[in-house]
């Protein structure tokens, strides 16, 4: 079966153990969270945890009903195939030479990052991009030397009114 | 230390006990420590009954046979720590078999936590693999809606057991003038009746139909009307070790149950049947052997309550999402009876054939041994088997007349399950009969529960069959490690008779064959618990058995192999 990147989007109550109970799921059934993301929502009560993890094309069904079994979680959403909004954000410490500073410039332009801290031979950059573009970007600085880097993984909203 | 009363504020304690009453508990089962004590010296003045068992396991399997026995929520106490942890084995039993159980562990004061203080341990973290769910309570003003949504969660949907953590000095003078509210239960799902329309036309349809009951129809309470379904419409059933006994008038529909240690026949006819109807299965492998040659020509029908067993082992053609009993009440009215001639004398076939070879069960004098037990008891005595071959023995040849009259440790397969288990089952139902079937492996697991048995002098019956080894080990080093026995030996230096007597039983020893009538009427007649030491010989395994790997219809009969 095709394995692929899926992208879920879960509500939870904003209790202690949540995410534990939740990691607890992917592990005992063998998947791997390969980003996560928590935040309160607009109700402190709520959070809202958005992760992605690699599998085949039933895991949404498995994993939802074993995470649906759950006490403290409200609702489970696979956006993988939903339209939606995703976005990460990263931020990359970027080593800077005289013989390159103008071309990653141009690049840092092109790419429509921002520059957030610069010194003579040391910038760092923040991007914001999904992450498919986020990776692109890392692609291209890693030759010019790239000594820090970190990422939140996606976060994502549906592009229509989920109501 | 007496605990002062605080005439402003409330015991945690009384909280506790009143909602048990509420909820409908009058029995608990458990080991007291430094942080139940607020709890267990309020009990004096409370109408719920606490059994002191000898081992915090032994009260959660206690609890377990209890709710196994009455179809109530068990309910066990413990204190923090080592009392935790002991209930863990005892825990994961109840939730393989989806047992209804709230197990209460007293904590540390709150203002302890986190510094492992003395008996202190994250038996939340613990159990969360084993639980469905579980609540620490942080605050006075949450423990009645934890407590009552604990009991509401191991009841509803599929059900299962949930731990509840109380620091000591919640269990003491609280202030709970601001009690909270839980937030609302999610509602159940429950597919739409269309999908059982679909179902009621395949199995229609279907030339070579079998149902497969499982362990839910008993936790569904849907034992009657699953009988008079498959009465109506004369369909052929089997079941899986679980379901045993749930259907309970013998008739020539019943194939016996499924898997490793099943019947023949039953292996036989699901494997060429066209269509199966599965009632509260989830396929475990036990039942199933290698998935992908489990009925290769039936298309599946599964109908559960919970959503993560349906598809989760096997794929499914059909599924329905709900309660047992509406899904029985809306087939009856959409499956017919139908004349499938053919299939009938197929199964007549398998039948003869199979009785024809193996007259014994394939359980040899230890069988026989225990269907001379079953005659002389009553018809609806509750038997609880242990684990290992003397398990198999039992769920091959006790014939269950009445619902509930089989307690067993399906999923988890706990070695030392019986004695207590049957505790909380004679605890649950004073007016049945209760016989444990316990090999003397099993037996040495919880062998200080005979003094509960004894101080409470509960008339239970214990038959050890002792062959002075962990005979299912033995069986399997000798059939698939070329005979090399080795850790399987327990040896005959105990004297179980002197034993038992030590700890209050009356107790005899016999030999399988000789004089076995005589002691069982002996047991029968006892007025309290009686014990028998039943020697067996160590080569009686149980035949069939499916080898590691195998399908369900490569069952050998023998040590050459043979089918």
């Amino acid at each position: 079966m095709a394995v692929q990147e899926h992208i879920i989007s879960l509500l939870v109550n904003n209790q202690p153990g949540v995410l534990s109970r939740i990691a607890g799921v992917f592990s005992s059934k063998g998947y791997n969270i390969r980003s996560l993301c928590v935040a309160e929502t607009t109700n402190p009560e709520i959070s809202r945890i958005t992760l992605t993890s690699r599998a085949d094309r039933d895991f949404t069904d498995k994993i939802k009903k074993q995470l649906d079994r759950l006490v403290d979680i409200i609702s489970v959403t696979d956006l993988t195939d939903i339209p939606s909004v995703k976005r990460e954000l990263m931020i990359l410490g970027l080593r800077v030479r005289e013989e390159n500073r103008q071309e990653i410039l141009r690049a840092i332009d092109l790419f429509g990052c921002r520059i957030v801290a610069m010194d003579a031979d040391y910038l760092i950059l923040e991007v914001t991009a999904n992450t498919d573009k986020t990776v692109a970007i890392l692609k291209f600085f890693e030759p010019f030397g790239v000594e820090e880097m970190n990422r939140t993984g996606a976060i994502a909203v549906f592009r229509q009114s989920p109501s | 230390m007496k605990t002062k009363l605080n005439f402003h504020k409330t015991m945690g304690a009384d909280i506790v006990l009143k909602v048990l009453a509420e909820e409908g508990v009058d029995t608990i089962f458990g080991y007291p420590g430094a942080n139940t004590l607020p709890l267990n010296d309020r009990m004096a003045e409370s109408p719920i009954r606490h059994y002191l068992m000898r081992h915090e396991q032994a009260a959660a399997h206690a609890a377990d046979g209890y709710a196994r026995a009455t179809g109530k929520t068990g309910v066990c106490l413990s204190t923090s720590g080592p009392g935790a942890t002991n209930l863990v084995t005892g825990i994961a039993t109840a939730y393989m078999d989806s047992t209804p159980l709230v197990a209460i562990t007293a904590q540390v004061n709150s203002d302890l936590w986190g510094k492992d203080a003395f008996q202190e341990t994250d038996i939340i973290g613990i159990t969360m693999p084993i639980t469905k769910h579980s609540f620490m309570v942080r605050d006075p003003n949450q423990l009645e809606s934890s407590l009552r949504k604990a009991f509401h969660l191991a009841r509803s949907g599929r059900p299962g057991p949930v731990l509840i953590d109380i620091p000591r000095d919640i269990l003491g003078p609280v202030d709970n003038g601001n009690p909270r509210d839980m937030p609302e239960n999610a509602p159940l799902i429950t597919d739409d009746a269309s999908s059982l329309a679909r179902i009621a036309e395949a199995l229609n349809r279907s030339e070579r139909p079998i149902i497969l009951i499982g362990g839910g129809i008993k936790l569904g309470d849907a034992c009657a009307r699953a009988t008079r379904f498959v009465l109506e419409k004369r369909i052929p059933f089997t079941s899986t070790m679980m379901g045993i006994g749930s259907i309970t008038s013998a008739n020539g529909l019943n194939l016996g149950f499924i898997g490793t240690h099943g019947n023949e026949t039953a292996n036989s006819v699901i494997h060429q049947s066209d269509f199966i109807l599965a009632l509260g299965v989830r396929f475990t492998e036990r039942s199933t052997s290698v998935i992908s040659e489990f009925a290769p020509l039936a298309q599946v029908a599964q109908i559960d309550i919970d959503p993560t067993s349906v598809g989760k082992n096997i794929p499914v053609d059909f599924q329905w999402i709900g309660d047992i009993k509406d899904a029985l009440e809306a087939l009856s009215a959409l499956v017919s009876p139908r004349d499938r001639p053919a299939w009938d004398q197929r199964i007549e076939e398998e039948r003869t054939n199979r009785a024809s070879r193996n007259g014994d069960d394939g359980c040899g004098e230890a069988g026989a041994l225990i269907r001379k037990i079953q005659a002389a008891m009553p018809r609806d005595t509750i038997v609880v088997p242990d684990v290992g071959l003397n398990q198999i023995w039992t769920v091959r040849t006790w014939q269950c007349h009445t619902p509930r009259s089989l307690i067993t440790t399906g999923g988890m397969g706990t070695m030392g399950f019986s004695v207590p288990a049957a505790i909380g089952a004679r605890v649950g139902a004073p007016e049945r009969e209760v016989v444990v079937i316990c090999g003397d492996g099993g037996f040495y697991m919880n062998i200080q529960e005979l003094a509960t048995i004894s101080s409470y002098r509960l008339p239970i019956k214990i038959v050890i069959l002792n062959n002075g080894h962990l005979g299912m080990i033995r069986q399997m080093q000798d059939l698939f490690f070329d005979s090399r026995f080795t850790t399987s030996a327990l040896g005959g230096a105990v004297d179980l008779v002197a034993v038992a007597r030590g700890f209050g039983i009356p107790a005899e020893r016999i030999s399988a064959q000789d004089h076995a009538e005589e002691a069982i009427t002996r047991m029968r007649e006892a007025e309290g618990p009686y014990l028998i030491e039943a020697l067996i010989d160590q080569d009686n395994y149980v035949y069939p058995i499916i080898p590691p790997g195998k399908s369900n219809v490569e069952m050998i009969s023998g040590k050459d192999g043979r089918a």
